[in-house]
């Protein structure tokens, strides 16, 4: 007997065309099982599972010829399932969690709704699922309101309120896509624990092939509404049977391959050791300074991808700003041969909707008399029709938006486009395009790409080069095919090592990644290596002293393990290898 | 907190300050004198200005006045001298505060149930009703409103009395005329975000949790609703607490409302000044309140008092 068994089910929305987004969906799940969910976005994954818990929209239509969860029949009193034996985690837990209430008060009011227990109980309950969830000093947190917590530590409140019962089955919906890579890793490492201590089985949706092949036992391919192929992790990702289960697939792969070399062109933009500090009130009367940014110095040349990666909030669009003019550095120097330019991560947020496309990519431009065929060009090449103009930003899927917001920064023929995070918010193939996309641009206008990113694999699938950024500061930067294959610094290694890759086989064979719970900077910290504080090679010199950007031919490195007095004096031109 | 509080607290007393000596000025210029009636001659019209200083320049009036304020003391009535202004308004205050505290409760309880049903009402019957009755509600000044009160349940029905005396019957038609106003602009304020707050994600969350619909609304929905709610309440509730002179007059409530306008229009200077100075305190304390529970239900701003 199968704990729950899906046959198809419908979902439809009534608005116009009364489109089924979910036709005929029909599955199975066993006990304790990990079964992942995978799609493009927009294929009804989402709305499959809001329908399984009975929390679809009101415009919205339901229909289930079976469902059955442990052999009985559920089709008309879902809502008696909810949160008792099927729980769910959200993709952003930031939303999700109530932000004028207590994270203890939104675990306990969870346990005390379906079991009868008092207070006491139910707040040692909560601390044992908070602690079962890898949060350290529950009884703190309990106290702590969802905005004082970081966003990893909220998905962990989200897991241990959706455990709270110990349901039979837990449905996480891309639990990991607002998050960083780094706590992604510690986020799916999390319920893989659970899966097999407290055999509840997971219901993993997302639409990242990486994720999937870390973690799932079993893999369901979504087209459109329906389910096109189900097999284990292993069949999926190695002998894929139906077309787009194989373009899937490769896609992915794709993405994990590296950027060839370019000869070095022109210098386009030097920046030199510049610094950026924004001042923070703590009380009324006292404030203090964050360096935002530290000596930060690289150069771009033309028709080059410079990448940069970094978890978030550690400076990079800080950089970005700085480098468009949009806040100027507080110290140091920046040139820059040409126009600057940027496109921001969610296009849609950055156009007036009240404008047409015409007018939106005018904006950039001084006025002319004729300038309709510019505006066709430029349409033409982000591969849009010339009577796109015409219409509203609206009216265009997130991918068109992204060409659009392009076509608008390559307007101004800048010599720099600085892109903040393109791909981040758009599905496997779309991003694929898009990066393709870029490419040929780069190919035809020998303009030249910061890349900013967070997703490692499509940094790397980019950049010729790039630099590792962590709290503001520099950490590594060099040939991206070296990096990769061989990190210097500690915490490159750190990071490269949370890196998903959509392979199964892979993934098992990697060690579980342990990182230290980032705590605020303590004062008097920030003299030293910001990195010091989690580093397992830190030394005392770590945490006094800022350490030098040392180079080695075209590697730099912000870390004291390269310093002549660790590695002693060597030979001119011996090459450097890794302290690590 | 503590500090803030200071802040809040100087800054009120100085627009205090403000606020007198705009009045005191803008009295003056009233046309006529407290003295004059058709039995009071010119010379014993002279006699009694120049024994209260009236016919000292105005600025020196201001001085001493406010020199007797900060004393505590806010002279006699000069339409009643055997009356200290604090007095009249002790004697007053309790009707007032009662009528209005009880018109401010209705409205809330109302407006917000009725706003949450609004939405929540399947029937497109319910819905329509209770909105049109808001435009009414806001579109009726009270004294009208008021009068068709009296009319229907007054004088067609005889259920409750139609004006004056100290039985808690005779208080419901004032009460419900001064309500209707602010519950009418409650309701749909809570209709309107009550329609906002559960389209937001924490509301799936709290369904998926299992909870019930009572509870959500109760206990996470309402809260995001009374935050943008209170500073719309910080006005009615001084709107409704500082009297209401229609109200008061119609049904023969002897409250502060009532007594304002008998003293503008009898050049009553002490009293309108007293009665001012106390009407200032009411909203500029009642603003206070209202950013003190704001901090209370939002946590954001209650820890950036906290220091860390």
């Amino acid at each position: 007997m199968s704990l729950l068994d899906i046959k198809n089910l419908c979902i439809w929305y009534e608005n116009e065309d009364h489109r089924q987004v979910v036709s005929d969906l029909s599955f199975q799940i066993q006990k304790g099982e990990f079964v992942g969910l995978v799609g493009a976005s927009g294929c009804g994954k989402s709305s499959a599972m809001l329908g399984i818990m009975g929390l679809l929209p009101e415009n919205s239509g339901f229909s289930c010829e079976r469902f059955l969860f442990r052999g009985e029949h559920y089709e008309k009193k879902i809502e008696t399932l909810r949160g008792k034996k099927i729980a769910m985690v959200f993709q952003d837990p930031s939303a999700y969690l109530n932000p004028l209430l207590k994270i203890g008060q939104q675990l306990t009011e969870t346990i005390r709704c379906h079991k009868t227990c008092t207070k006491k109980e139910a707040k040692e309950r909560a601390m044992e699922l908070l602690s079962m969830a890898g949060i350290h000093s529950p009884e703190t947190r309990m106290n702590q309101y969802p905005f004082e917590i970081s966003g990893g530590m909220r998905q962990r409140v989200v897991i241990a309120i959706a455990l709270a019962c110990e349901p039979d089955l837990v449905i996480a919906d891309e639990p990991t896509t607002a998050l960083d890579v780094t706590v992604q890793r510690q986020i799916l490492d999390l319920l893989k624990t659970i899966s097999q201590r407290t055999k509840t089985a997971i219901l993993l949706v997302s639409h990242d092939l990486g994720v999937i092949a870390s973690v799932c036992d079993r893999v369901l391919v979504m087209q459109e509404g329906k389910i096109v192929e189900e097999g284990t992790a292993n069949q999926i990702f190695y002998e894929p049977q139906n077309p787009y289960t194989m373009q899937l697939v490769e896609k992915a792969k794709a993405v994990m391959s590296v950027a060839k070399k370019k000869e070095k062109g022109v210098l386009v933009l030097e920046s030199k050791d510049i610094g950026c500090k924004f001042r923070e009130r703590l009380r009324w009367n006292k404030t203090c300074t964050r360096e935002a940014l530290r000596q930060i110095s690289f150069s771009m040349y033309h028709g080059e991808t410079f990448g940069l990666v970094g978890e978030s909030g550690c400076g990079k669009t800080t950089l970005a700003r700085i480098l468009t003019g949009i806040l100027s550095p507080d110290f140091g120097k920046l040139w820059s041969k040409g126009k600057v330019q940027m496109v921001f991560q969610d296009p849609y947020a950055s156009f007036d909707p009240g404008y047409t496309i015409e007018k939106i990519l005018l904006e950039a431009i001084p006025k002319q008399a004729d300038h309709t065929k510019e505006v066709e060009k430029m349409l033409q090449l982000v591969g849009l029709k010339p009577e796109d103009r015409w219409k509203y930003p609206r009216e265009f899927s997130g991918g068109q938006r992204q060409r659009i917001a392009i076509a608008r920064a390559l307007m101004s023929c800048p010599e720099i486009l600085i892109l903040d995070e393109p791909v981040s918010a758009l599905d496997i193939s779309t991003q694929s395009q898009i990066l393709k996309f870029l490419d040929d641009i780069q190919q035809e206008t020998g303009i030249s790409y910061l890349f900013i990113s967070h997703d490692l694999n499509v940094v790397k699938h980019m950049s010729q080069r790039i630099a590792v950024m962590y709290l503001g500061t520099f950490m590594e930067m060099g040939d991206t095919a070296s990096i990769y294959e061989d990190p210097w610094h500690p915490y490159t290694k750190q990071l490269l090592s949370a890196i998903l890759v959509p392979d199964p086989k892979k993934a098992h064979r990697r060690k579980k990644l342990i990182v230290k719970e980032i705590l605020k900077q303590e004062e008097g910290t920030e003299k030293g290596c910001p990195f010091a504080g989690q580093c397992g090679y830190a030394m005392t010199r770590c945490h006094t002293e800022f350490p030098d950007f040392y180079q080695f031919e075209d590697r730099q490195v912000r870390c004291f393990l390269y310093s002549e007095e660790h590695t002693g004096r060597r030979r001119a031109g011996a090459p450097m290898i890794s302290q690590i | 907190m503590i500090q803030y509080m200071i802040k809040r607290i100087v800054i009120g007393v100085l627009s205090l300050f403000v606020l007198v000596g705009i009045t005191f000025f803008l009295t003056r210029a009233i046309p006529g004198s407290p003295f004059e009636s058709s039995n009071v001659s010119g010379e014993v019209l002279e006699m009694m200005e120049n024994e209260y200083g009236l016919n000292d320049p105005v600025i020196v009036q201001y001085g001493t006045y406010l020199l007797h304020v900060i004393q505590g003391d806010f002279g006699y009535s000069y339409e009643n001298p055997s009356q200290s202004v604090t007095s009249i308004i002790a004697e007053f205050l309790p009707v007032t505060i009662m009528t209005g505290g009880l018109a401010l409760l209705l409205a809330i309880v109302t407006g917000v149930s009725f706003g949450i049903w609004m939405v929540v009402s399947k029937q497109k019957i319910i819905q329509r009703a209770l909105f049109s009755g808001t435009i009414l509600g806001t579109g009726i000044p009270n004294f009208v409103l008021a009068l068709v009160l009296i009319f229907v349940f007054g004088v067609k029905f005889h259920w409750l009395p139609v004006a004056g005396g100290s039985e808690w019957e005779s208080y419901i038609l004032p009460v419900c005329s001064l309500a209707i106003y602010p519950a009418s602009v409650i309701c749909r304020m809570t209709a309107h975000l009550y329609k906002e707050e559960m389209k937001k994600e924490y509301v799936v969350l709290a369904k998926a949790k299992g909870m019930q619909w009572e509870r959500i609304v109760w206990k996470h929905v309402l809260r995001h609703i009374w935050l943008p709610l209170f500073n719309y309440l910080g006005s009615a509730a001084a709107f409704l607490l500082t009297g209401s002179f229609a109200i008061e007059s119609i049904f023969t409530i002897p409250g502060l409302g009532s007594q304002f306008v008998h003293a503008i229009s009898n050049r009553d200077y002490t009293l309108i000044m007293g009665l001012t100075i106390f009407m200032g305190t009411v909203v500029i304390s009642i603003q206070v309140l209202v950013d003190l529970l704001g901090a209370w239900i939002d946590p954001k701003i209650r820890r950036s008092y906290e220091g860390q």
